[in-house]
Order: structure tokens, then sequence, then C-alpha cells
């Protein structure tokens, strides 16, 4: 059930990372966002990591998520230490991440894009469910 | 038969996840069509102000409304204008009152010009009010802002009457200016800046601004009769001068 859960909110933080990254790849001219804090945020220095945009890293974060989760809700794989490992470290990394983000929209950037707050919604749901993967890692030991 | 209850258990039959399976294609399926719904409505500029919302407090607002600057940022005297490309009496302003303002005041360091739109819209005049607008600050992302701000009123005669949003025009004027012209045609044909300019518009109807140009000299606005006169302006900036 755990990895149910898992699964839909990394394919609504996919579907987020995607749209974002149309935005900002100019595929998609437009984004909605109300107040108007998206273009700033994405035309800001901060929406390219290491040279990556960040949507981008969010579409790879959130894919390898879902595909992680769905792995780990087939037959036989309930109590795959692996899998769990694997949604921990990503769940993990993503709130960091999310956090540095949320950091940069706060303080430096000073606007806020509702998607992005979205996508930090979603990566602490996630972080919070991936450590309820916890345990079966325990019980492997 | 043990070690096949055990192998039909291991591999439960994966019926009890198709509820899961259908939850998650439907989500699939409603995020792929709002991009796709995105992707066909893409290209469309902004024409007119956005609804904005958290820009109730004063300070938010201001911020939000982004003035454009001339002159030094410790000037004593501060001169505000909302202004409207598509008007007769802001083009008069910009070419006949505010060069001699430039040249006593703002190049000697006496005070300093904060441009804000007030996209007056609403008529067939004013029709291409808000895009006219977005256009000068697609080019004040690239540094250009007061050239093209008088390229505009300079040539209002060509592109304010025409009856589709004059696009070409614009990107043709940021052209001449030799900026980056994708990028002037891709923030044009976006919405980008449309919250700049709502909220701009939307600090004028806070500070009860009704027509363009609405000048302030300080703190006090100029009437008709007085914006479009030098030696009034004149007067009022050495007013302010002589009490700061």
């Amino acid at each position: 059930m755990n990895r149910m859960a898992i699964a839909v909110l990394a394919l609504a933080g996919l579907l987020i990372a995607v749209y974002m990254l149309l935005y900002k790849v100019g595929v998609l001219g437009r984004v909605a966002c109300g107040t108007g804090g998206c273009e700033t945020v994405q035309a800001s220095r901060y929406a390219v990591f290491l040279g990556v945009p960040v949507p981008a890293i969010g579409v790879i974060g959130y894919g390898l998520t879902l595909a992680a989760a769905l792995f780990g809700v087939q037959p036989g794989r309930a109590e795959d230490s692996r899998i769990a490992l694997a949604l921990i470290v990503l769940g993990t990394t993503a709130f960091v991440f999310t956090a540095y983000l949320n950091y940069l929209e706060a303080f430096v950037i000073r606007a806020w894009c509702r998607w992005c707050l979205g996508s930090a919604v979603v990566a602490t749901l996630l972080f919070i469910s991936s450590l309820r993967e916890i345990p079966r890692i325990r019980r492997a030991v | 038969m043990a070690q096949r209850q055990r192998r039909s258990a291991s591999k439960a039959p994966s019926s009890s996840l198709k509820p899961f399976y259908i939850a998650l294609a439907v989500i699939a399926l409603g995020g792929v069509g709002w991009i796709f719904y995105s992707l066909a409505s893409a290209g469309e500029p902004a024409v007119a102000p956005i609804e904005l919302a958290g820009l109730d407090d004063p300070a938010a607002l201001l911020a939000a409304a982004k003035g454009s600057e001339l002159g030094q940022p410790d000037a004593p005297v501060q001169i505000l204008i909302f202004s409207d490309y598509t008007c007769p009496s802001c083009q008069y302003w910009v070419q006949t009152v505010e060069p001699l303002v430039k040249q006593e005041f703002i190049d000697a360091g006496k005070a300093r010009l904060v441009h804000y739109d007030f996209p007056l819209g609403g008529t067939a005049q004013h029709r291409h009010s808000f895009i006219a607008a977005r256009a000068a600050r697609c080019a004040e992302a690239q540094g250009r802002f007061w050239d093209y701000h008088d390229i505009l009123f300079g040539r209002q005669g060509e592109w304010s009457p025409a009856p589709e949003p004059p696009i070409d025009e614009f990107v043709g004027y940021a052209n001449q200016l030799g900026l980056d012209r994708r990028a002037f045609s891709d923030c044009l044909r976006s919405d980008q800046f449309a919250d700049v300019v709502s909220a701009s518009r939307q600090l004028g109807e806070s500070l009860n601004v009704g027509a363009t140009p609405t000048v302030y000299i300080g703190p006090r606005t100029l009437p008709g009769n007085e914006w479009s006169q030098y030696p009034a302006v004149k007067a009022a900036i050495e007013a302010e001068l002589g009490g700061s």
C-alpha cells in the first residue's frame, strides 16, 4: 500500500516536472502560474543545476522513483530490501534537493513558483512515505 | 502441493493491483491531457491584464510592479509616472517634457524617473496598451528598456491603430535595437511580464490613477496643466529639491 502511494506521488511529481521542463526548454511558451513567479524563478540562474535544467533533474528523479515503486508493488517484491533502500535514497534526495530549491526561492530569488511548491509538497510526502520502508531494511539485515 | 501453494502465493494474481493501475492511468491521462492542452494553446501572447493574488500588501504590490528607473538611485527627488504607450498625451510628455527633465535634473543626479505601466485598454485606441507594455519589459530583460520605450512612443502612430496585436512590428523594433531577436520574440509571444504589467496597473489603481500620464513629483501629483508645461515641472522639482 505504501509503495502504491509512492507510485502515485512520483507520477504526480513526474507530470509537474515534465510540464516545467517543456516550459524551460521553450516548447511551452507560457506556464499557468497565477502570481507570475514561475517565470521569474525559471528565468533565474538557479533554474539550472550543474548545467542541467532543474525540471530535468525532477523528471529523472521522479521517473526512477516511479519505476522503483512500480517494481516494488509486484507480487513477491513486497519485502525486497533493495527496492526499499532505493525508495529511501530517492525520497531523501528529493526532499533535500527540494528544500534547497525552496530556500533559493525564499531568500535568493525572492519569488515563488507555484508548480515548484507543488513539487515540494510531493517530494515531502514521498520522503515521509519512503521512511516507512525502513522496517523492510531492518528485517533484511 | 505445499510448494504449489507457496508458488501461487508468491505470484499472487495481479488483479488486486488493477484498481491501483487504473488510478495511475487516470492520473497519467489527466496530466498528459493538461500538457497537450497547454501545448495547443501555446504561442498566444498575453494581451490583457491578468488577475493577481496575494498583492493586498502595499509593499508586495510595489515590489511586484517593478518600476523602470532612469537616473541615480540616490537622487533626492523621485519622479513617478504612470503611462500608457498608446496614449497621445504620454507621447507628448516623452517627446517634449521628459528630455528637458532628463537634461537638467536626471543627468545632473538631482532626480530619478520611475516609469510604471498603466495600460488603459478597453477601447480601440488603447487595445494594444498591454502588449506594448510587455514588449518594453521584454526589452528591459535585455537591458534596453528606455531605448525601446522611446521607440514605442516615437512610432506610436504606426503600430497603435493596427487591428491585430502588432507582434511583428514590435519584434522589428527589437531587431533595430540589436536585441536578441529570438529571446525577445519568445518573451513577447508568451505571457512573460504579464504579471509585472498587471501589478503595475494595480498599483496605479491603488493610488487612484485615472488617466495617463499621471506624474508625481515627490508625493505631489501634477495636474494636466502643469505636467505638460516644462516650466511648471521644473518649478515643482526645484520646490521638492528645496525641501529635501
